[in-house]
């Protein structure tokens, strides 16, 4: 693809939206640091943040290419209302069945996207992902171990499960939340099948295996056009925390 | 054919006695073997039969640790949210893992002694087991976790490379494998504040600040000085080294690497006595040092009321994972 | 239901292709997948390991009887060190004239 061809508002918000949904969601994992159930669980999950930050890097790296900027700026230098993270991750840290939960849900659509970017026509970003890909499997892993010995656990993991489920459902489905002239971006071959489709492929993805253990299917996406706006007060407080250095002396190197 | 009597016994005579404690054999003559053992250099491993004094010794030495790494984690888990680089916040998230890591290796050791994780994290939660001086301190900036991922992680690397050939086997083990991955973090701890040392005026200051914070803390880590004959985990080569030759070898090291930055150490009385080679220093608070490992210090109940707190909150998926059978 | 317990599970990990299994440790799970997840990120989140085997412990089988592995007699004739020949070598070329023969090169 020529660099002429290349839709570059587009992909710029694909970029950004993936990327601040590796790094918010690194970050919330990252909370249950030294906190976690046991302690073999407190190094998975580490893990598992750790694995996010690294694609969230990857994928800021990828976005200052394009547009001449720093990675670090990028993650760090903007207001709340600036991120275009889905609303799925706005949801505090919660308990560890929130933390399953969002994890499931989370990953399994991620997944569907990274299908539809595999063998895109940017290279760049197809080489990434080809990577990315190898490297979700764990977590799709881990993911489903812990919904399947929730969901039969008994009733006190059950009905928290099921308790986090249904807070985080009506927003499941804003991984896939509309960006931005995305057509632009299937008809240049980087993405290989509209947002809507992939919901539609995710939902009938995800289906067998809450239907197997008798978990409510997220519902329909609530003001999907603001999926990824409106951010609240869990990811006003993230932002605080995260800026909390690096705004005490901007323009300092670490 | 070779005459059989004309090869030369390469091998001397094997000594059927090497443990000869794990024979059913009254009780002080065992210790005298076991005794024996230990003190010529022989190693222990978790089958093994061992007097009550060692495994007590050991259990108390080992759990200690294994504390210490729990504990370690909370003064520097506050500043995980707020790392100002992707880069940062990726290191100090995996020093952070590296250390629940080593807790873990180190319960695992204590388990196998005998004494369950729930239990020894009762007795950590109670007060009862204590955990090392340092982790009862404050983190008031980015410049402490630099400080500590280096100077403390140092410290205690002093302390760990002497125990990679304690007698209790499974211990060296784990030592080797923690020592391996501290030096990692020394690198980055060292990184954090050479980055700061040669930044702005105010990144100065605040690592000059957090220096003069933790030294002492810092010279209390090893522990006052005692008699090498009246240390019993040096007679059981649980430990190899004396408090006060861990301390000396710290200086020795990080003392002109700390100078090297323009820091200044806030003890006028640190010098290198050119005779003796060992190093003068103001006698560190050793009151300030019984009172904190005694929880009495800035931060210990908060820290404890925290891990409890987080112990409570989550009993209920412990309990989901000995609920749900797996054959295997 | 029954109840499974937490026992430990002995962690084996290879090195690089090749390489044989080593001992790494232990970790606490109630079951195989568990164990398999924690081995992993225990002994191998850092790419130290190209291999992991994870074993419960109560099926290893241990063997650390002196009589059977260090019996007291001499058994030098089992090991390539219980031949020595300098001497009587040192002996045969002279007598036959003969120069040490030089070793291989690599």
């Amino acid at each position: 693809m020529t660099v002429a061809a290349l839709p570059v508002a587009a992909l710029g918000e694909l970029l950004r939206s993936m990327a601040d949904d590796e790094f918010v969601i690194g970050f919330s994992d990252s909370e249950w640091t030294g906190i976690a159930p046991i302690l073999e669980e407190d190094v998975a999950m580490s893990s598992l943040a750790q694995d996010e930050l690294g694609h969230a890097a990857a994928l800021y790296g990828l976005l200052g290419d394009l547009t001449g900027t720093d990675p670090d700026a990028l993650a760090y230098d903007r207001e709340p209302d600036a991120y275009r993270h889905c609303r799925l991750l706005d949801h505090g840290r919660g308990d560890w069945a929130m933390a399953i939960a969002r994890r499931f849900l989370y990953d399994t659509a991620d997944s569907a996207r990274l299908d539809a970017l595999v063998g895109g026509s940017w290279a760049p970003l197809a080489d990434l992902v080809g990577k990315l890909v190898r490297e979700e499997r764990y977590h799709e892993m881990h993911a489903t171990v812990w919904l399947d010995r929730l969901a039969r656990g008994g009733n006190e993991p059950r009905s928290r499960l099921i308790d986090a489920l249904t807070t985080l459902g009506p927003d499941a489905g804003t991984v896939f939340a509309p960006l931005p002239d995305e057509r632009a971006l299937v008809e240049a071959g980087i993405l290989a099948t509209s947002l809507p489709e992939l919901e539609a492929r995710w939902r009938a993805a995800v289906e067998p295996t809450l239907a197997a253990l008798d978990l409510p299917m997220p519902p329909p996406v609530r003001e999907p056009e603001r999926g990824r706006a409106d951010h609240g007060e869990p990811f006003r407080w993230l932002w605080t925390e995260f800026n909390t250095v690096r705004r005490a002396e901007p323009g300092a190197t670490w | 054919m070779t005459d059989p009597l004309a090869l030369e016994p390469i091998l001397g005579p094997h000594e059927r006695g090497r443990t000869a404690f794990n024979d059913d054999l009254p009780h002080d003559e065992r210790f005298a073997l076991f005794e024996a053992h230990v003190t010529a250099g022989g190693k222990v491993e978790a089958t093994d039969w061992m007097p009550d004094e060692y495994r007590t010794a050991v259990l108390r030495f080992v759990e200690m640790h294994a504390n210490s790494e729990l504990m370690g984690v909370l003064p520097e888990r506050e500043w995980l949210m707020r790392a100002p680089t992707l880069r940062r916040k990726l290191a100090l998230t995996a020093k952070v893992q590296d250390e629940v890591g080593h807790a873990q290796l180190l319960y695992r050791v204590a388990e196998d002694l005998g004494k369950p994780r729930e239990a020894m994290f009762d007795d950590l939660l109670a007060g009862r087991t204590k955990f090392h001086n340092v982790f009862h301190y404050p983190t008031v900036g980015w410049a402490d976790v630099g400080m500590i991922a280096w100077l403390v992680d140092a410290a205690a690397i002093v302390a760990q490379q002497a125990l990679r050939d304690s007698s209790y086997a499974p211990y060296a083990r784990t030592m080797r494998k923690i020592c391996w991955e501290e030096s990692v973090h020394i690198m980055h701890g060292r990184d954090v504040v050479v980055t700061m040392a040669t930044g702005s005026s105010a990144q100065r200051a605040a690592i000059q600040d957090a220096l003069e914070r933790w030294w002492g803390p810092l010279m209390q880590m090893h522990g006052p000085r005692s008699p090498r004959e009246k240390d019993r985990d040096l007679y059981w080569r649980i430990k190899a080294k004396t408090s006060e030759e861990l301390r000396q070898e710290f200086l020795t090291i990080y003392v002109p690497r700390i100078r090297e930055l323009g820091l200044v150490i806030p003890d006028p009385d640190l010098a290198l006595d050119d005779a003796t080679r060992e190093w003068r220093y103001a006698e560190p608070d050793w009151d300030e040092l019984r009172r904190v490992v005694t929880n009495h210090g800035p931060m210990s109940e908060a820290r404890l009321a925290f891990r409890r707190h987080a112990r409570d909150e989550t009993s209920w998926v412990r309990d989901t994972i000995l609920a749900s059978p797996r054959a295997a | 239901m029954t109840a499974a317990s937490l026992e430990p599970w002995e962690v084996f990990r290879q090195e690089k292709e090749g390489a044989p299994m080593q001992h790494g440790g232990s970790v606490m799970a109630p079951d195989a997948e568990l164990a398999t997840h924690y081995a992993r990120e225990l002994f191998g989140r850092r790419q130290e390991s190209v291999r992991l085997w994870v074993v419960r412990r109560a099926d290893i089988v241990d063997l650390a009887d002196p009589d059977l592995l260090q019996p007291p007699l001499d058994r030098s004739f089992k090991k390539p060190g219980g031949y020595v020949m300098r001497d009587k070598l040192a002996a045969a070329r002279e007598a036959s004239g003969q120069a040490k023969p030089r070793a291989r090169s690599r």
